[in-house]
């Protein structure tokens, strides 16, 4: 079964196009306030004025073309996957100086495979204990890249 | 044999064990990579950054070069076996890959796919030997106002050929030219776009948005309904192919070379329209052609072919002009500069030594992906029996340590999750990525380029009209952009192109 054509331009790709004239509109204030031109020749404010007036030019262009003849946009997404994804990466980057990168991973590590993925206890263990305490000595040690110890002195003390 | 002889010198340095490794690394990883569904070549590449960036700049370079080709042949991997491409440019080697396979002859196909690979590789390689002084040395005569027009057009292309919409292609180049300009100005040094934080003073870190954008929102837009395929592998004895598959393939072979090296060569052209036109070309050319779309080894020979001799050849741009032909060409270019190198026409006179040796790791990788990738074919496909939650988690893992490892700073692990958010977005909305990340990498050479043309001309845009290569490139570059006005239609192998 074919999808009915869409007669009228949806709503997330409005506001798509609001936000694109947004940052627009934007830059080219902006643009205006760092110089646009200065006794040496072109300012710091001429390349982003330009990309700013582009972009305020295309949206409004793209608006035309999705009121003449609105496109499908592309199917949902799954709203549970996105705020788990990205809420706890945002903590993990928010807690990781505090109390290491060790610490950090493992619980991150285990949210997302026992609590999202299901997995047993044993294999999200192991993997997460891989992940976080491994990855960190082969990262310090083996590969030079020093990835962060604990900020409060108590786990630092204890190697996290 | 000045070029001969710093060759040699290339394969002395490439050949010392610590490049081995790296190259063989590389080659692991790459296939990993392409192998994964989830993770695509560009964030591939860009993630692994961090990994090189305590190397030298040779081992560095031969380690994510190594990456980038070995990508390439991973994704054939699932596209045989799984009826799933790892990565776009194999898509059109699902349609005989897969019969083949429904047919017990999943291990032929593997091994022609990777001799194919090889031989398409290696000739792209020789071109990149032959074209890598003339080129260099034409390169040289290039001013500020030529290499901005040059630019101009390299963008053109992409932004031309990314997409169906050519609208929706400008808004994404522009948001990449916009992110690269946060930061200091590169000529007045005035803080721009910083939003008074000093995390932002030396830009945006072009790894955490290549990751945000094409990983982490990859990882977003997984749907509860995309359905795991069960993976038969073959066993030793079904690996080679017969004497007359060889013979069939070598002319597929020969016409996947010729196809993916030329559309290497141009900016804005992936892989996969590389391997579509070769699937056509078989469709036209091939004495067996009534087979193909039943197991017809050449549906398998050709594309594959080309889409490794397409990557190769892709290099040529990026090491003669400094103009990156793809957004994955366009990452490899950010671990250039970071690494201190400029690529262009320079990079043959200032780190010759290093130029010479990356080029002769191109040769040994291709070796190396040919031994690595058929007797390891079941060791890739028991990577597929991973399940998703665990790639998920490990793939996130990476990411994080990725975005982390750039400046050592969580700020950039921010960065990442909000262009992942926007790659989301950018997604549903239908807008390619590629022309982001290519605008990304080359906006502040462009603006230097630009703002030291105009210094030079004492603020007078008629100098990009007065010198003969920068007219010349700046009319083809127009041009390009108001194809759709003046009607000229783009081929249909890009409406069909997977990856953009």
């Amino acid at each position: 079964m074919t999808k009915p054509q869409r007669t009228r331009v949806a709503p997330t790709v409005l506001a798509g196009i609001g936000a694109f004239v947004v940052v627009g509109v934007y830059v080219l204030v902006s643009s205006i306030g760092l110089g646009l031109w200065t006794s040496l020749g072109p300012g710091p404010g001429m390349f982003p004025f330009a990309m700013g007036g582009l972009l305020v030019a295309m949206s409004a262009l793209w608006l035309v073309q999705e009121l003449r003849e609105p496109s499908e946009t592309a199917s949902g997404v799954d709203r549970g996957l996105v705020l788990s994804v990205v809420i706890s990466l945002a903590l993990l980057a928010a807690v990781m100086d505090l109390i290491g990168f060790q610490l950090s991973m493992f619980i991150f590590l285990m949210y997302h495979l026992k609590i999202r993925g299901g997995r047993r206890w044993v294999s999200s263990l192991i993997i997460a204990v891989a992940g976080s305490f491994g990855a960190f000595y082969a990262f310090n040690y083996g590969l030079n890249v020093t990835l962060p110890t604990a900020g409060i002195s108590v786990l630092n003390s204890i190697g996290l | 044999m000045d070029t001969l002889n710093e060759l040699a010198n290339g394969f002395a340095s490439a050949l010392t064990w610590q490049n081995l490794i790296f190259a063989f690394l590389g080659c692991l990883l790459g296939t990993i990579i392409g192998v994964l569904p989830g993770i695509g070549p560009v964030a591939g590449v860009a993630l692994l950054i961090p990994l090189t960036m305590n190397l030298d700049a040779t081992g560095a370079i031969i380690m994510l070069c190594a990456i980038f080709y070995g990508t390439a042949y991973g994704g054939t991997i699932t596209s045989v076996l799984l009826n799933t491409p790892g990565e776009a440019a194999s898509a059109i080697t699902t349609i005989d890959g897969y019969a083949m396979t429904k047919i017990g002859k999943a291990g032929a196909a593997l091994t022609i796919a990777a001799v194919g690979s090889f031989v398409g590789g290696t000739i792209a390689t020789l071109g990149l030997v032959a074209a890598a002084k003339p080129l260099g040395e034409l390169g040289l005569l290039v001013g500020p106002p030529e290499f901005f027009a040059l630019m101009v057009v390299g963008i053109s292309l992409l932004v031309a050929l990314a997409g169906k919409s050519m609208v929706k292609a400008l808004i994404s180049g522009a948001l990449g030219l916009l992110i690269s300009m946060v930061g200091i100005d590169p000529v007045a040094g005035a803080p721009r776009f910083t939003f008074g934080s000093d995390n932002l003073l030396d830009g945006v870190s072009f790894v955490a948005v290549i990751v945000g954008v094409f990983g982490l929102s990859e990882i977003l837009s997984y749907r509860k309904d995309s359905k795991a395929a069960a993976v038969h592998a073959p066993g030793m004895r079904s690996l080679l192919p017969t004497g007359n598959e060889w013979r069939r393939s070598a002319p597929s072979m020969a016409r996947g070379t010729g196809i993916g090296f030329g559309l290497g060569l141009i900016p804005g052209m992936t892989g996969s329209v590389s391997s579509l036109l070769a699937y056509g070309a078989e469709k036209k050319f091939s004495k067996h052609r009534d087979q193909l779309g039943k197991g017809a080894i050449e549906g398998v020979a050709g594309p594959e072919t080309a889409n490794n001799a397409h990557a190769n050849a892709a290099l040529i741009p990026l090491f003669t002009l400094g103009i990156p032909a793809s957004p994955t060409i366009a990452v490899l270019m950010g671990a250039f500069l970071q690494q201190g190198l400029t690529p262009g026409p320079t990079l043959f006179t200032e780190h010759s030594e290093i130029a010479w040796a990356i080029i002769a790791s191109l040769f040994i990788g291709n070796v190396l992906l040919l031994l690595l990738n058929v007797p390891l074919v079941g060791l890739w496909t028991s990577i597929l029996r991973v399940p998703a939650s665990i790639l998920t988690a490990l793939i996130l893992l990476f990411m994080v340590i990725g975005a982390y490892t750039i400046n050592f700073n969580v700020f950039d692990v921010f960065v990442m999750i909000g262009f992942g958010l926007l790659g989301l977005a950018l997604r549903h909305l239908d807008i390619p990525l590629a022309p982001m990340v290519l605008t990304l990498v080359l906006g502040p050479l462009m603006e230097r380029s630009l703002r030291e043309s105009l210094e030079i001309s004492q603020g007078d845009f008629g100098i990009f009209l007065n010198r003969p290569i920068s007219v010349v490139l700046i009319g083809i570059g127009v041009l390009i952009v108001l194809s759709p006005l003046l009607k000229l239609r783009k081929p249909k192998a890009l409406n069909e192109d997977p990856e953009t």
